[in-house]
């Protein structure tokens, strides 16, 4: 029987694989492809509560639909200032990215 | 019954395609597999009852962010980019930290009220949801296409050649 405690664990599972990308990927176009996992474990957690929680209410789905815009346009931003970035530096490797750095 | 295998076959699709995105060396592959673990998420939010979230993330992450991201692997990155290795030096101290917060997550999620399991298939829950949308948070949906005009536009200002961007960068 799947209960709400196993979607929970899912989705801290795939929160906890996200965040270990987003620490160590090298590569800015990588970290956004680890964001995009944070984003849909959190997408997982409102879905699984508002089913067990409030079933025939859906705001938790509701919810969802806004964090996939604000996703997609995180994703657009994100996708074109790593482009502005490949254009200034010719590299992607977040290391050797340092301009400010004293 | 049923339910419980195809949360164990949605989550297997989900999980370990999600390890593998954040850890193979090749760039294009890292959103393939990306791509199959978002049609897990959305395997999931079927099983959930959320056919509409299933549309959506089928069709706007599958199809749209994901297009997005390999044609920015196209567009960029040089073959030295992809020699050496794919994470930094501080990969143990993440895992422990992602472990950590996994096992404390889990911890906590124990002491959620024990929801009784759902029975039955829930209706469509399309009418409601456009109820909330046009209705209870029409202003909230307004404002978002403010945010989405806003990323476009950014978007398209970033990506703009050099040339034509008149004194407005900072480089």
């Amino acid at each position: 029987m799947v209960t709400l405690y196993h979607y929970l664990v899912l989705s801290a599972l795939l929160f906890g694989i996200g965040l270990y990308g987003v620490l160590t990927r090298r590569n800015a176009l990588l970290i956004l492809i680890s964001i995009e996992l944070l984003f849909n474990a959190a997408n997982v957690n409102f879905v699984a509560l508002n089913r067990y929680l409030y079933p025939g209410q859906p705001l938790g789905q509701a919810a969802v639909l806004f964090v996939i815009a604000v996703a997609a346009a995180e994703a657009v931003v994100g996708l074109a200032l790593v482009l502005a970035l490949y254009r200034t530096f010719r590299t992607l490797q977040i290391e050797k990215i340092d301009l400010l750095k004293g | 019954m049923i339910e419980f295998w195809m949360f164990n076959a949605m989550a297997l699709l989900t999980v370990v395609p999600a390890l593998l995105a954040v850890t193979v060396k090749n760039v294009f592959h890292a959103v393939l597999w990306l791509a199959l673990s978002l049609v897990g998420v959305a395997g999931l939010f079927i099983i959930l009852g959320a056919e509409f979230l299933f549309v959506v993330q089928i069709l706007l992450y599958v199809g749209g962010i994901v297009v997005l991201l390999l044609f920015v692997v196209f567009l960029s990155g040089r073959p030295s980019d992809w020699k050496g290795r794919s994470s930094n030096e501080q990969w143990l101290g993440a895992l422990l930290l992602s472990a950590v917060l996994f096992s404390s997550l889990s911890a906590v999620f124990r002491m959620m009220p024990s929801a009784k399991p759902v029975t039955g298939s829930p209706g469509p829950a399309i009418l409601s949801l456009a109820r909330i949308l046009m209705k209870d948070w029409a202003l909230p949906f307004e404002i978002l296409s403010l945010v989405l005009l806003a990323a476009l536009v950014g978007a398209v200002y970033f990506t703009r050649p050099d040339q034509e961007r008149k004194g407005g960068g900072p480089w």
